[in-house]
């Protein structure tokens, strides 16, 4: 049975990247952190979406449970994408879709939400993700303007120096995806 | 680069052309000021986002009685007075924008040395924009 194994992948989230090794055979993912502690494991009849996306010096592996969980996985090689591309597809019957990340600097663009996860998006390019699961509150500034807070009690776990607690969306009139829906930026 | 010589209104406004050309990651994962490409990188779920500096419109620091200290970025959104942005925003009709961020930092001298940057970046790029817009007139 095909076993990998991978020695020095980040789980990446709220605080930052935490380090640690990801084994992956056709029962499923199972990701530990390096001197035990936290650990995700998803099965593989669990998984509804994998895919890949380039990131600075190495490819991030998104993992989605039908469950509507959501994990990032980072610190493949390119030789590692190749052979677990192959593994997906014969043991799990996914084929991993290709994501690309914006670099572009630029702070508008779209919205999506997918599950727990609001995306931000720059054309088809994904700038940056949050998990709203972390958000402790939501609230409207006027017509125009959601502000998402962020928990304060996990903040100081990872490797991060500067954690964000808040952001703003300012969502113009011209916009019309979320026309009437006030609970939602 | 000179791509972003057609100035404040350019709608071309571009940081980083690859993932490969943003700066090395550091151990820990901070507020990052790139001068040379005019960016500043923000620490957002474990990747480094970076922004383009003619985005930001304020910075300012704060610190409360928990010695706990506080960076806030402001971006430029459409809709605002002085808003350098007029061109971008009827060009994207129906866009969101970030409008603002908090990060809690646990370093109150990488919080003054990053505002610091920050700021300074910012004075560099708006002097060189209204010189170039003189000049064109």
């Amino acid at each position: 049975m095909a076993d990998h194994l991978f020695n020095s992948i980040s789980l990446g989230g709220r605080g930052g990247t935490k380090p640690g090794q990801m084994r992956i055979n056709s029962g499923g993912i199972l990701w530990k952190k390096q001197g035990g502690g936290k650990a995700v494991e998803v099965d593989k009849s669990n998984i509804s979406v994998l895919f890949w996306m380039k990131v600075q010096r190495s490819t991030q592996l998104g993992v989605r449970s039908k469950d509507g969980l959501y994990y990032k996985f980072i610190g493949f090689r390119d030789t590692d994408v190749a052979t677990l591309t192959t593994f997906f597809r014969s043991s799990f019957g996914i084929t991993p879709e290709e994501r690309q990340v914006s670099v572009s600097g630029h702070n508008w663009g779209e919205v999506d939400f997918n599950g727990n996860m609001l995306t931000f998006l720059d054309g088809s390019k994904q700038a940056f993700e949050l998990s709203l699961t972390d958000v402790s509150q939501t609230q409207m500034q006027g017509k125009t303007d959601a502000i998402l807070e962020f928990h304060l009690d996990d903040a100081a776990v990872a490797n991060e120096k500067d954690t964000l607690m808040e952001i703003s969306f300012h969502i113009p009139n011209s916009n019309t995806q979320f026309v009437g829906d006030e609970n939602r930026p | 680069g000179d791509n972003r010589s057609s100035g404040r209104s350019s709608t071309e406004l571009v940081a980083y052309k690859s993932v490969n050309d943003l700066p090395p990651p550091r151990g820990e994962m901070m507020i990052q000021v790139d001068q040379k490409n005019e960016a500043i990188l923000l620490p957002i779920y474990g990747s480094m986002v970076p922004f383009h500096i003619a985005t930001v419109k304020t910075i300012t620091s704060q610190s409360d009685t928990n010695r706990n200290c506080y960076i806030r970025i402001i971006f430029n959104v459409p809709g605002t007075p002085f808003s350098p942005h007029d061109a971008n925003s009827l060009k994207n009709q129906g866009a969101i924008y970030v409008k603002e961020v908090s990060f809690r930092s646990k370093d109150p001298r990488h919080v003054n040395e990053v505002v610091a940057q920050i700021k300074t970046l910012r004075r560099q790029v708006a002097a060189r924009e209204s010189e170039r817009a003189e000049r064109a007139t």
